[in-house]
Formats: C-alpha cells, sequence, structure tokens
C-alpha cells in the first residue's frame, strides 16, 4: 500500500470532477429538487383543495344535530376541499363524471329524522374510480367532517349518531385489486424510461463510433434517420409493452375495461415523443454517463407530478400547470382512463392530442439537434 | 477528363482557427490523389466539406459536377478515420445495412457483401460480431462499408492509421485495384511512402494548397530526394500550386 498512489489516484478523481461541472452541479442539483419535491408532496402546505360537490337533500332540520349542515360546514372548514354546491344527487354525479370535481357527498333526505329516531342512515361518496390517491382524499375528508358531526352531536347531548359512509366509485369497484390502480402507471413508467434509456444511449453510440457520421454522409435524410429509429423503437416497445400488459392481465389477474388497442395506440404516441427526446438529449451528452444523469432530472419530477402517488389536482398551481407538460401524466391518466374506467377513444381524446402535441414538440426538436450536427 | 473534385477559395473557420484558408484543388475522374500535410492541415476538414458534412465559410465546391450534399452522396463512398461500424452486428449485416442505406435491395447488399468479404479478404469472418475481430480486421470491414454501392469515388481519411505494415500493403493494393477500376480515390495521409503510390499528391499546410502533382515531379521541383524533404521545402519557400 502506498499512500503516495492512493493520494495521486483521489486527487485525479477529483480533478475529473472539476472538468465535469455539469455532472458535479446534478450531483448536488438533483438531491435537492428530489428532497424539496418530496418534501412539498408529503406535506400539507402549498397544496390547492380538492374540489368537492355536496348534494344536501337533508333540510327542514334546525339546530346543532342537523347532520346535513354541519357536515358541509365541518368540510367548508377544512383546508384541502372545496365545496360546491349540486341541487341533486344526480347533478353531483354528473360533476364528478365530467372532471369538475373530485368528489360527491350525497346526504339523503330525512336523514337527520332518522338520527334523531335512533334508525342507522347513510352519505353517499361520489368518487371517480380511477385514481385511488384522489379518491382517498375525498373519503378521508368526509370522514374527519363525520367526527365534527359526532363531537357536535355529543356536545349537544344528543344520541351518537350512526352514519356510514358509502363509497360508490363510478369506474372500477369492488372487483378491481390495487395492481389494478397501478398497472397503467407501471406500463407508463417502463415505456418512457427504457425507450429513453435506449434511444438516447443507442444515439449517442451513433456519434461516438462515427456510424452517425456515415449516416449524414449518406442519401438519408434527417428525417429517414428519424423516421427510422422511431419505427426500429416503436416496434420495441409495443413488444415490451405486450409483455408487460400479458403478464399483468393473464398472470397477474389485471384489468383492461376499455379496447386493449387504445391502450396500445397511447403508448405509441408517447414513444414517438421519447424516442425523439432521447435522440435530442443525446446530443448534451459526450458519454453513456451523462445519459444516466438525465435520468433522475427528466424522469424524477414526471414521476412526482405525473399523478401516479399524489393527486394532480391538488398540486400548487405552477406546478399543476408543468405536470400538464409532462408526458407521463397525459399517458397515466388516459391509461388509467381506458383499463380502469373502460373509457373509449372520445373520452381521451383531449389527453391523446397532449401526447400527440409533445411527440411533434420532440419530433421538430430531435430534428434541430440533427440539423446541429452539420455545421 | 471530366472533373471528379473542384474546390476553388474554400474557407471554413471554427471560432478563431482557420481550418480551410482559400483551399484551391481540382481532382480529375479516375485519378489517385493523396493529400498531405501536417496534422491541422486541412485535411480532414476538407475531406469533410466533400462529404456534405461541413458547410463553408466561402468559395465553392462542386463533387462529381454537383455541390456537396445529398444529392451527390450515392456516388461517394466515405471511410471515416476510425472504424465506424455497428459493433454488435456481424460484418455482413454492416454491409448489408450500408449497402441498403444507399438504395441497394436486399438481394443486391447481400450479394455485394459477399464479394466485398472477399475483396477485403474477411471470408470466413461474414458472420462474425464486430468486436471480435482485430483492429486491421475492422478497418477493413470500414472500407468495404464505403464501397459497399460501387461508388464513383472514394474519400478515404488516413485509411492506414494505426494499421501494421503488411495490412497497410494489403489495403493499398486494395485502393489500387479500385483506382484501376476506374473509381476516383482521394486520400489523406501524412505517410509520404503512402504518397508516393498516388497518381498525384497535393501538399496542404495551414489549410492552403501549397504544391500538386505527380510524386517525382515535386521532388525534382523541390529539388528534394524525398516527398518529405519535398513538402518542407516547397512549405518553406512558399510555393504557390
Amino acid at each position: 500500500m502506498s499512500g503516495r498512489r492512493i493520494l495521486a489516484i483521489a486527487g485525479r478523481i477529483l480533478r475529473q470532477f472539476r472538468h465535469d461541472p455539469r455532472s458535479v452541479a446534478l450531483i448536488f442539483v438533483v438531491p435537492v429538487m428530489v428532497m424539496a419535491l418530496v418534501g412539498y408532496l408529503v406535506g400539507d402546505s402549498g397544496k390547492e383543495p380538492l374540489p368537492v360537490a355536496i348534494a344536501d337533500q337533508d333540510s327542514g332540520t334546525a339546530g346543532p344535530v342537523a347532520i346535513g349542515a354541519t357536515l358541509a360546514g365541518a368540510l367548508e372548514r377544512q383546508a384541502g376541499v372545496e365545496m360546491q354546491d349540486a341541487r341533486d344527487a344526480e347533478e353531483a354525479e354528473r360533476r364528478v363524471h365530467d372532471g369538475e370535481a373530485a368528489g360527491a357527498i350525497v346526504i339523503p333526505a330525512g336523514l337527520t329524522q332518522s338520527l334523531l329516531e335512533g334508525q342507522p342512515a347513510q352519505i353517499t361518496v361520489i368518487v371517480g374510480g380511477i385514481e385511488p390517491g384522489l379518491d382517498d382524499r375525498v373519503i378521508g375528508a368526509v370522514r374527519l367532517g363525520m367526527v365534527e358531526v359526532i363531537a357536535a352531536a355529543a356536545e349537544s347531548g344528543a344520541a351518537l349518531p350512526q352514519v356510514s359512509v358509502e363509497r360508490v366509485p363510478l369506474a372500477g369497484g369492488a372487483e378491481l385489486s390495487t395492481l389494478d390502480y397501478y398497472a397503467p402507471a407501471l406500463v407508463v413508467v417502463f415505456g418512457f424510461l427504457f425507450t429513453f434509456m435506449l434511444t438516447s444511449v443507442a444515439f449517442l453510440r451513433e456519434r461516438s463510433t462515427g456510424t452517425l457520421e456515415r449516416l449524414m454522409a449518406s442519401p438519408a435524410s434527417r428525417l429517414d434517420l428519424l423516421l427510422g429509429y422511431l419505427l426500429g423503437f416503436i416496434g420495441f416497445a409495443m413488444i415490451q409493452a405486450l409483455v408487460i400488459l400479458g403478464y399483468a392481465v393473464w398472470i397477474l389477474g389485471v384489468h383492461i375495461a376499455g379496447p386493449p388497442w387504445l391502450v396500445l395506440l397511447t403508448l405509441v404516441i408517447l414513444v414517438i415523443g421519447v424516442v425523439n427526446l432521447g435522440i435530442a438529449l443525446s446530443f448534451y451528452a459526450r458519454n453513456e454517463l451523462q445519459v444516466v444523469q438525465f435520468i433522475p432530472l427528466i424522469f424524477v419530477p414526471q414521476i412526482f407530478l405525473g399523478g401516479l402517488f399524489w393527486p394532480v389536482q391538488t398540486l400548487w398551481t405552477p406546478l399543476r400547470l408543468l405536470s400538464q407538460v409532462f408526458p407521463v401524466t397525459h399517458a397515466v391518466v388516459t391509461l388509467r382512463e381506458v383499463m380502469v374506467g373502460g373509457a373509449a377513444v372520445a373520452e381521451v381524446a383531449e389527453r391523446l392530442l397532449a401526447l400527440v402535441a409533445f411527440a411533434v414538440a420532440m419530433l421538430l426538436l430531435g430534428l434541430l439537434a440533427l440539423r446541429s450536427q452539420r455545421a | 477528363m471530366a472533373l471528379a473534385i473542384e474546390a476553388s477559395g474554400l474557407v471554413r473557420t471554427f471560432g478563431p482557427l482557420r481550418a480551410l484558408d482559400g483551399l484551391d484543388l481540382e481532382v480529375r475522374e479516375g485519378e489517385l490523389i493523396g493529400l498531405v500535410g501536417p496534422n491541422g492541415a486541412g485535411k480532414t476538414t476538407f475531406i469533410r466539406v466533400l462529404a456534405g458534412l461541413l458547410g463553408l465559410d466561402a468559395g465553392i465546391a462542386r463533387v462529381l459536377g454537383e455541390p456537396p450534399g445529398r444529392a451527390v452522396s450515392p456516388s461517394i463512398g466515405y471511410m471515416t478515420q476510425s472504424p465506424a461500424l455497428y459493433e454488435d452486428l456481424p460484418v455482413r449485416d454492416n454491409l448489408v445495412f450500408f449497402g441498403r442505406l444507399f438504395g441497394l435491395s436486399t438481394a443486391e447488399a447481400r450479394s455485394r457483401a459477399g464479394e466485398l468479404a472477399e475483396l477485403v479478404s474477411l471470408e470466413g469472418k461474414e458472420r462474425s460480431p464486430v468486436r471480435t475481430l482485430s483492429g486491421g480486421m475492422r478497418q477493413r470491414t470500414n472500407l468495404a462499408c464505403a464501397m459497399v454501392h460501387h461508388p464513383r469515388l472514394l474519400l478515404l481519411d488516413e485509411p492506414t492509421v494505426g494499421v501494421d505494415p503488411v495490412l497497410r500493403m494489403r489495403l493499398w493494393d486494395h485502393f489500387r485495384a479500385m483506382n484501376h477500376e476506374g473509381i476516383t480515390i482521394l486520400i489523406t495521409t501524412h505517410v509520404m511512402d503512402e504518397a508516393e503510390r498516388c497518381t498525384r499528391v497535393a501538399f496542404l499546410s495551414d489549410g492552403r494548397t501549397i504544391a500538386s502533382g505527380p510524386p517525382a515531379e515535386l521532388r525534382e521541383r523541390a529539388g528534394a530526394p524525398t516527398l518529405e524533404d519535398a513538402f518542407l521545402a516547397l512549405r518553406d519557400s512558399g510555393a504557390e500550386p
């Protein structure tokens, strides 16, 4: 063992870092970015309230034990929800269906009267049933409100109300498992991550081995090159998606309520964008290590802000707008709506258009990046 | 004989560096011309301009009567300095791929791959992945890829750098054989011994052509016993081409 040699090696490593300021910056920037995002998402502050519709048909009973009014008041005071009045149960359900509300509470007529008579009663909470994180927040808010109702009843000396909360999902249901809700996100994550890694590394190799120069000196146009790459990677990504979906459906028993071709179409559009993103970004990397450094920078914000674990609706407005730029957000929502909600193409057309816009933007970025090859 | 390459007053800068500084050169079809000069003389920049990979700041370049670019690229074979190959693919797949890229059908490209493997002495290695080949075999595969589409003009950028003397001889045999078949070859080198094998040599220095002619004529003009001495003498005398 030689101290001099050990110091020489350590010194060389530090000198190498000094000559690679981007890697050094990423080493500090990425963990801080991830910690800031996790801190924000796990914490309570800075969240936008969830719109929740309430159809309170329990009118005519006054006093502190008026269950509907007390529950509505308790929910109004919660920072996490923003209450909307709905005329009746149908309107409340429509608002959830149309995405105007994250959930809806239906307080039936005569609820308070039933409770005063010692009869058990039920409150219905309508949720989308597609995004468990979102549904749980609505149910959680209702349960918290019910605690206030019970406390108010206890304070007034009335008998404790026996109210149950019935969760009515518009899509999905009891036959679906947790895996059914997360399978769409997993398919998107694998599709994005592996396509991005493979394309960026493959294109980086084209550059570093000189084959790109050879391609550029051939009659192939830049568009030929990009479309060839697209076709190759779409084929590969489709096989990957079929393997993942096949395993999920036949081995794990995951349901696909909507048309399976729509799942594949969504993935094709996503992959087109990601292939071009990988090509464009590979021009900013000198080696495979630098490509790997892009992954946390490009991928982590999409995982955290794309609605995989935390609902997009509750994000601080600038972050929510940012999440709408991310292809992962649109792909996850689309696949959830198709696989869990059984949506048809018309119902997810807007999301698909957003993915198409991303794909077109990335195709242009890829062409621009290739243009810089001939200087 | 028609001109294969016409270059007039070529200027190309990279920031403060003038890689080409008014380069003039004409190459007739059927010539085997060597571009000779030290590192930084502008040889690779000139070849990349001709291959359509670099634009010009000034001057006019024509290749086989056309401006460099996609219109003329089907007639050009470009061999990069270090092997530009898909290492995971076998030799044959590399050849077939580049053949198809240049417009050959799959059947034509396969048949051509077989011919070329024989021509560059790679028989029996067609199915070997490039990464398993020796440096010399890779360089021969690289040359074969540049020739796969029967180009009329071959641009070879220092094809023998890092190659052992035996292989260098063999590669030169290939170059001469192709030239006898009528292919125009422009080859860059800073090995004077190789330059002696060319029908004509152009001396490049600081992005300009300082002299051009058959090797014997250049030696005579400079009154020097070797091409190396001729280059130094002509460069120092500030000769005009």
